[in-house]
């Protein structure tokens, strides 16, 4: 059983973070005090645990119940739960931070790297990357990206600070599951002729307002 | 469900992914020819020049040439000597080695003594490049207890692939004082290679941002086209009851073999680093980029009876870039058992020498060597970086994880290692190994002591193509 966001809740999705960090962090909120004693780093993971629910990253990457109290929570989808894209099977892989199965092995940069640019944090080095052109600033010259229905072009328009804090969650914030998801298929090109910039719009997003926008009041 | 299809459909993937999905376009099948009978020969020996006992004295030059690598098709070649394989440097235990190498090549090469233990100025790693028209003297004494089978190869900075690929590539032979097998045994040394080839006889090596190139990248270059010693499909001979040694070289640059000898099993004697404790029978071997193997053959066929030695059937392959012909069995060599009356088949001895295990508890520290897809530990190779300090007469376990979904053969140069365990699993038997295939989503643990010889020592994924794309390390030994 699998469960998939609405549309509307995927509309919702950029206005979520906003609202949930002004309802945490306003004067009188219950919890108000407890939270400004924790460290920098657990107010980070915190804000990534909240990035990561309000996304439904559970919605695929999980195989029980899509909340932290489930113990497959963000451990990786089952093969009966495997998207179908034309030819190809896109497999939602397990990213609690075990070693041999997850993203135990990974940089919190590399995962960045794949939630900002869509690259496959296995195979792209560990670097800080500067452009978006394949070649030019640490960019690959033949990226290999992430499959089909991850929608890492709507998540790279979230801040950088947005991004690194559901690295940080992603990395510290889980228990390791070893749970082997099978590896998905997808073309040789890595989804490189399908992630076009002409396909996907620009990063970053065009001053408001755009051609399809009416602007303000 | 919906959404996220939609999304797809946005993305208008149709079309270029049923483009995409067929690697390999350039393999034709008018290439695919059955060849005359070729005679099975070891490649010619260098010759030894030198005069003084225990000093072994060759030429080696590296050169373009053009060669018939298919029968009546001709290739511009890069060769040793002229041939492809090159000549083979035959060497005993305890022997000087002087050879004295000249690059006539247009572009930097070095020679890699793939497997030997030699000084670090004489390993012919990218850190020693040989500028075309140099001359350059790799000089080294082969240590006692390392007899066995090794191979001579390129490996300059980021175009091994290319270098080995036209064609650079030789045997080594180090033969021990009290070889316990049989002397009457025949030595039969096997270089297998693969090729692919334009339609005008040039080997191909696709632009490496075109789709092909792009698959060459990703897998290792392979070819539709099998190779043992140079000849397609060639012609060995073996009497009824014979028993011939065959030392086995893969030479590929992406291509994990999986041979088996129809009707035959082999009785596996060594690997790397040479002869194990004791024979193991198997019915077909694996074996990965770079290694070796030693092989017992049996002439258990009746006089003139035939056998084909083929090459089965491996998944290396991630799904992206699987070649759609990857489940192809391919045949290597027939094997003609002659007319002559059966001979009385020599005793083999059970055991074969002593190998002393490293010592796990003298152990200073674990190293971890995490290989993604054609990085590794997330970096991919920078010369003036040392990404492992160490010191001489350390005894070190190595943890090797390969978390993606794609074969990856580990190599470290200049130091041979034993396999302790494979995910966990025990080694079940002890061998000196500088070669260890770490199959996709594995972990290997091995132990090496660094004996002698400080330098900055390569280590490395031996699938040409990621070696040559960085996935590649340094090992500083003080």
């Amino acid at each position: 059983m699998t469960r998939w966001p609405t549309r509307r809740s995927l509309y919702l999705m950029p206005f979520l973070p906003v609202f949930f960090l002004v309802a945490c962090t306003a004067p009188g909120s219950s919890s108000y005090s407890s939270r400004n004693d924790m460290s920098a780093r657990q107010q980070q993971i915190t804000r990534g645990r909240a990035l990561v629910l309000d996304h439904d990253c559970a919605g695929c990457h999980s195989m029980g119940v899509p909340s932290p109290i489930d113990p497959g929570f963000l451990a990786g989808t089952t093969d009966s739960a495997q998207f179908q894209i034309g030819p190809f099977k896109t497999r939602a892989r397990n990213l609690t931070p075990d070693n041999a199965t997850g993203l135990g092995r990974f940089s919190e940069r590399q995962v960045f790297n794949a939630l900002r640019y869509g690259l496959r944090p296995g195979e792209t080095p560990d670097v800080e990357i500067t452009s978006s052109t394949p070649g030019q600033g640490n960019f690959p010259a033949r990226p290999r990206y992430l499959a089909p229905p991850m929608p890492w072009i709507a998540f790279r328009h979230m801040t950088d600070e947005q991004l690194w804090a559901i690295s940080a969650y992603l990395k510290n914030g889980l228990k390791p599951v070893s749970h082997r998801v099978a590896d998905s298929e997808g073309p040789p090109d890595f989804w490189a002729s399908a992630w076009t910039a002409e396909k996907t719009g620009p990063y970053p997003a065009p001053p408001f307002p755009a051609g399809a926008e009416k602007g303000g009041q | 469900m919906i959404h996220r299809l939609s999304l797809l459909t946005l993305l208008t993937l149709s079309g270029s992914l049923v483009a995409l999905s067929s690697p390999h376009e350039t393999y034709s099948a008018s290439h695919e020819r059955t060849l005359p009978a070729t005679d099975g020969a070891n490649p010619d020996v260098l010759v030894n020049i030198s005069k003084k006992p225990k000093t072994v004295e060759v030429n080696i030059t590296a050169a373009v040439t053009t060669l018939f690598l298919q029968p009546g098709v001709k290739s511009e070649v890069f060769a040793y000597n002229g041939r492809v394989p090159g000549p083979t440097l035959d060497v005993r235990e305890g022997d000087h080695v002087i050879v004295h190498f000249r690059n006539d090549l247009p572009e930097p090469t070095t020679v890699h003594w793939h497997g030997i233990h030699l000084p670090f100025e004489s390993d012919g790693s990218p850190f020693h490049p040989i500028k075309p028209g140099e001359t350059h003297n790799y000089e080294f004494t082969v240590r006692p207890g390392t007899a066995g089978t090794y191979w001579y190869h390129p490996h300059p900075d980021r175009r091994t692939g290319f270098a080995i690929g036209k064609g650079l590539f030789g045997g080594i032979i180090v033969r021990a004082a009290d070889d316990p097998l049989p002397a009457s045994i025949p030595d039969k040394l096997l270089i297998l290679s693969d090729n692919r080839f334009l339609r005008d006889g040039a080997i191909d090596f696709p632009d490496p941002l075109s789709p092909n190139g792009g698959i060459d990248e990703e897998n290792g270059r392979e070819g539709p086209i099998l190779f043992v010693n140079g000849h397609v499909m060639p012609r060995f001979t073996i009497r009824s009851g014979e028993v011939q040694r065959w030392r086995v070289v893969n030479a590929s640059a992406g291509r994990i073999y999986r041979i088996a000898l129809s009707g035959h099993s082999f009785l596996h004697v060594g690997s790397d680093g040479g002869l194990f404790e004791k024979p193991r029978e198997v019915k077909e071997m694996v074996i990965t980029t770079g290694e070796r193997v030693e092989l017992l053959v049996r002439g258990t066929d009746a006089p003139g009876a035939k056998s084909v030695l083929q090459n089965l059937p491996y998944d290396r392959y991630a799904p992206q870039t699987r070649p759609r012909d990857w489940q192809t069995t391919r045949d290597l060599l027939t094997l003609q058992t002659t007319d002559e009356t059966p001979m009385t088949p020599v005793a083999i001895p059970a055991t074969l020498r002593r190998i002393t295990p490293l010592d796990t508890t003298k152990s200073t520290a674990v190293r971890t060597v995490v290989f993604g897809q054609g990085i590794i530990n997330g970096k991919t190779m920078d010369m003036s970086r040392v990404d492992v300090s160490t010191h001489v007469g350390a005894t070190e376990i190595w943890e090797i994880e390969n978390i993606v979904g794609m074969d990856h053969p580990f190599h470290l140069h200049g130091f041979q290692f034993q396999v302790l365990d494979r995910d966990g699993v025990p080694e079940p038997y002890r061998a000196w190994k500088d070669m260890l295939n770490i199959p996709k989503h594995s972990t290997a643990r091995i132990i090496v002591r660094y004996d002698d010889y400080p330098g900055k020592w390569m280590f490395h994924c031996h699938i040409l193509d990621h070696e040559d794309h960085g996935m590649m390390g340094v090992l500083e030994v003080k």
